[in-house]
């Protein structure tokens, strides 16, 4: 919905942010002049506000710049660039992005960011709600010495963002502010504070041992990192970023983040009032005082965190150096996998203090156990239309359904090939890591390897292992999916759009890479993709087949939007409708292609496919490939102006 | 039922990609926050939005904060059994959410339903509209259905208004207190397109609760 904007505006007083705009807004606060990211859940819209402003305000673009990167270790190093002319810079990234970054985000925090700025967002994903895997990446702010604040409500967002580029640019050392799923799309009030400008011009000044952490150089730079961090350490009680919810309890709870909501709300309901409970803002590096006198007044603590267990094991080391007398317990109530919740923090709680959780809540749980089976399945699946989505069918076609064939997924929307009931994908790793699992496997097995890619991905880390399998020839079909689009994460308007404007093609890279047998197909031409897909599969070596197909979703909206102009002009435009007629309920439509804008239903007694004019998107697939030739297409004003799909 | 404003009100909103679940939700926090309340905290769902996936949003409100933070909403994700209204989109999303309902929650539910392509498919069952009921009046008498589908159909001749058509049916249960009807639609006006079809879209729908919430 086309919001009003104050969040981003020089207005003043109290606004409603998500916690992602909320960081944008601490950023614009701290002077922000360079951002660099890749997109991914729970990050992405992190660049699409940063967009929003600079197309809102277009004097922004004296000083503000964005780029979305082609991957995650481009982005870090290009933030420490910016940072070191002088500048600030943001570099935002979902949780396994920091994977991808580490290995430059290691050096870079050994140097410090000085003269400038630079704040890594790392969206944490317990629980996996937007994302192929769960991992607690806190452990990187150890080893690589990030000092890390962890907000809990939008307000924190942006206080911490803001607060991490001062520190940041004061104590010459990258910062963190690690959110999560839950806490970068929650909405609540924000204060705002004044606007500041950021720089517009830096400059680089030589500064050979700070910049070359090699050796002579290394250990010196790894000796004043520590000293940074001590620091910083020191201050923390000053920030007063951490807050303590006084009680008499001699029993207490360290914790943090989201997970801090769910502790107060658990201990309203079991009527706990008196647990003493510190909320860490910042989580790494510790303050050794704070965290004893914490203890200190305790018999027992508890630390509740989600994942792998970080604060545990800091708090641990604090206790056991100081030689405190604290027991921690509760450990065997939190799991250290999915996300917590104040229903399960309270049934945990309510075992550790004996105590009965709410009977609402317990008879909540047990109502819906008694029927969440009859619940049919909801998971997401691709677009009507999806390209993807009918390369699979030609797949499955190809193969006689998967027959002595392996499927090295990847990740993009065709993520999603695993989900019944095309189950068209075999194994998922990470960015690329189909391909690069098919070279192997091809050494060992003589299963047909089919591998899939899109284009984000191949520009992302495709482009490596591609050159690895021609160099070593492997007994693989490479499908790439040439949507045009960063489809999965919402269709950013990254670099892959300059790209394609300046004739980017992946055709020609792969010519250029010497790939031995490569065609260009098309998924909506599902018949002879299929014999293409069949023919690949007889030849040994490295094959390639490119789809040309924009992602649907695009290319439906592109296309209505093409009518919409026409028919403003008062032009007459074909109407093109599929419909279906004399169906024989065989189920090549709904089990192989399955398209969700065809569903099952009853006309006059009897069962019948029917297409939802309302989602269709004209693809044609299912109509070439009705077995039964029940998939009808029409055409209304056969004469008038055609709008075909954009060729890509 | 009555709220004080200290209560801390849970409304969950179910439905599908595509339906305006997360429109409906920032709605409502705009027009709180129009009503003056202290404290909005609510979560949504993004990634994966588009595709025909399962949403789920959570609108939390406080009007008056207390002096204890404890007893304040400090949570944007509504504890299980704790909502008091359910506005459901599509029928059977009201049960794959329905950990967070209670005798305490009302649900309104549109009873237009999307199967999901497995059904399509023939390989998984969608309960029936009755049995979905029989299963929610386990909780609660106050169940109450529209078909706001059909009503946006008829009344706009597209499905885009049956989020606020929903939203209006569930006024009249009283369970989204101290907002008025005029700060959705002050809302309305300033950000959403085609205002004046949503107003509408709004009072149909308030008008529809009328009817039948009085009745039961
Ligand atoms: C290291 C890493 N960074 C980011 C992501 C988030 N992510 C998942 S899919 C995807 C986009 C893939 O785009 P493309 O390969 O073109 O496939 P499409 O979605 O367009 O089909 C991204 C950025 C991730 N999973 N891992
Ligand atoms: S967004 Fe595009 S690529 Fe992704 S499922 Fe939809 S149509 Fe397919
Ligand atoms: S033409 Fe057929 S396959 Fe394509 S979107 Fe319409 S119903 Fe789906």
């Amino acid at each position: 919905m086309p919001i009003k904007d104050t969040r981003f505006s020089d207005e003043k007083g109290k606004v409603l942010m998500l916690g992602n705009e909320a960081v944008v807004r601490g950023c614009l606060e701290a002077g922000v002049s360079y951002a660099s990211q890749y997109p991914g859940t729970p990050t992405s819209d992190i660049g699409e506000y940063f967009h929003q402003i600079l197309r809102e305000n277009p004097e922004a673009k004296e000083y503000l710049v964005h780029h979305w990167a082609v991957n995650e270790a481009v982005a870090t190093s290009a933030c420490a660039g910016a940072a070191w002319t002088g500048c600030r810079s943001l570099n935002p990234m979902k949780h396994v992005g920091l994977n991808v970054a580490s290995d430059a985000l290691s050096v870079i925090a050994l140097n410090g960011p000085n003269p400038g700025a630079m704040v890594i967002l790392v969206g944490a994903d317990p629980g996996s709600l937007g994302s192929h895997q769960e991992q607690n990446e806190r452990f990187y702010t150890w080893m690589l010495h990030l000092p890390c604040f962890e907000p809990h409500t939008p307000q924190e967002c942006k206080d911490f963002t803001k607060l991490a580029f001062e520190l940041s640019e004061k104590y010459d050392t990258v910062f963190e502010v690690r959110t999560s799923t839950r806490s970068a799309h929650s909405r609540g009030y924000v204060e705002l504070g004044p606007i500041k400008r950021g720089k517009a011009k830096g400059e680089f000044i030589r500064n050979i041992p700070k910049f070359n952490s090699l050796p002579p150089h290394a250990i010196n730079n790894h000796v004043r990192l520590y000293e940074r961090i001590e620091k910083i350490r020191e201050i923390i009680l000053e920030l007063g970023v951490n807050k303590i919810i006084p009680g008499e309890n001699k029993i207490g709870i360290i914790t943090s983040g989201m997970p801090f909501g769910y502790t107060m709300e658990a201990l309203d309901q079991l009527g706990l009032d008196d647990v003493p409970v510190l909320k860490l803002g910042m989580i790494y590096p510790l303050n050794y005082e704070e965290i004893s006198n914490f203890l200190n007044s305790l018999e027992k603590v508890i630390i509740i965190e989600e994942l792998e267990p970080f604060l545990e094991v800091k708090v641990s080391e604090i206790a056991h150096h100081n030689k405190l007398n604290v027991q921690m317990i509760g450990q065997e109530y939190f799991p250290k996998y999915n996300e917590y919740s104040t229903g399960l923090i309270a049934t945990s709680l309510a075992k550790i203090f004996d105590k009965t959780p709410s009977e609402q809540m317990t008879n909540a749980i047990e109502y819906f156990n008694s029927y969440k089976e009859i619940v049919p399945a909801r998971f997401p699946t691709f677009c009507a239309g999806c390209p993807e989505r009918a390369t699979l069918y030609s797949i499955l076609k190809a193969t006689n359904q998967l027959e002595n064939t392996v499927i090295c997924g990847d990740i993009g929307c065709y993520v999603m090939s695993f989900f019944p009931p095309q189950e068209c994908s075999d194994l998922v790793i990470c960015m690329s890591g189909g391909i690069s699992a098919a070279i192997g496997m091809s050494t060992k097995s003589d299963q047909k390897i089919v591998a899939m890619i899109g284009d984000s991905t191949f520009f992302h880390t495709g482009m490596a292992p591609l050159a690895e399998a021609v160099g070593y020839n492997s007994n693989v079909l490479l499908i790439i999916f040439e949507n045009s689009w960063t489809a999965m994460t919402g269709h950013q308007d990254d670099v892959l759009r300059y790209l394609i404007n300046r004739g980017f093609s992946i055709e020609n890279i792969c010519k250029a890479l010497g790939v031995p047998w490569l065609r260009i197909e098309d998924s909506y031409n599902p018949k002879k993709l299929t014999k293409s897909i069949e023919e690949a599969l007889q030849e040994k070596g490295l094959k390639v087949i490119i789809l040309k197909r924009e992602c649907g979703l695009q290319a439906h909206r592109w296309r209505m939007s093409q009518i919409r102009d026409l028919e403003a002009q008062g032009q007459k435009v074909q109407e093109i409708t599929y419909y279906i007629s004399g169906c024989q309920v065989c189920h090549e439509c709904s089990r192989i292609l399955s398209c969700p804008a065809i569903r099952r239903t009853e006309i006059d007694g009897r069962e019948t496919m029917q297409i939802d004019e309302d989602r269709c998107i004209r693809c044609g697939v299912c109509y070439q490939i009705c077995p039964n030739g029940a998939i009808h297409k029409s055409v209304i004003h056969a004469l008038a102006t055609e709008v075909p799909f954009r060729e890509i | 039922m009555k709220f004080k404003e200290t209560d801390i009100i849970n409304v969950v909103i179910a439905g599908t990609a595509g339906q305006g679940v997360i429109s409906l939700k920032r709605l409502i926090e705009f027009a709180a926050q129009k009503a003056g309340v202290d404290i909005i905290l609510g979560a949504e769902q993004h990634g994966l939005a588009q595709r025909e996936g399962a949403i789920i949003s959570h609108t939390r409100y406080q009007k008056k904060a207390t002096d204890d933070p404890k007893k304040n909403l400090n949570s944007s994700l509504i504890c299980y059994g704790d909502a008091d209204l359910y506005i459901c989109i599509e029928p059977v999303e009201s049960l794959r959410r329905g950990i967070f309902a209670s005798n305490k929650t009302t649900f309104v539910l549109n009873e237009r339903t999307i199967p999901p392509i497995l059904i399509t498919a023939d390989l998984d069952q969608y309960p029936s509209l009755e049995k979905i009921k029989e299963i929610l009046k386990g909780y609660t008498e106050e169940v109450y259905t529209m078909n706001a589908t059909e009503l946006s159909l008829k009344e706009f001749n597209r499905n885009q208004q049956v989020n606020i058509i929903m939203l209006g049916f569930a006024i009249p249960t009283g369970k989204i207190p101290f907002i008025d009807i005029k700060h959705y639609e002050e809302v309305i006006k300033e950000w959403l397109r085609d205002p004046d079809d949503n107003i509408r879209a709004l009072h149909l729908g308030i008008e529809k609760g009328n009817k039948i919430i009085k009745k039961n």
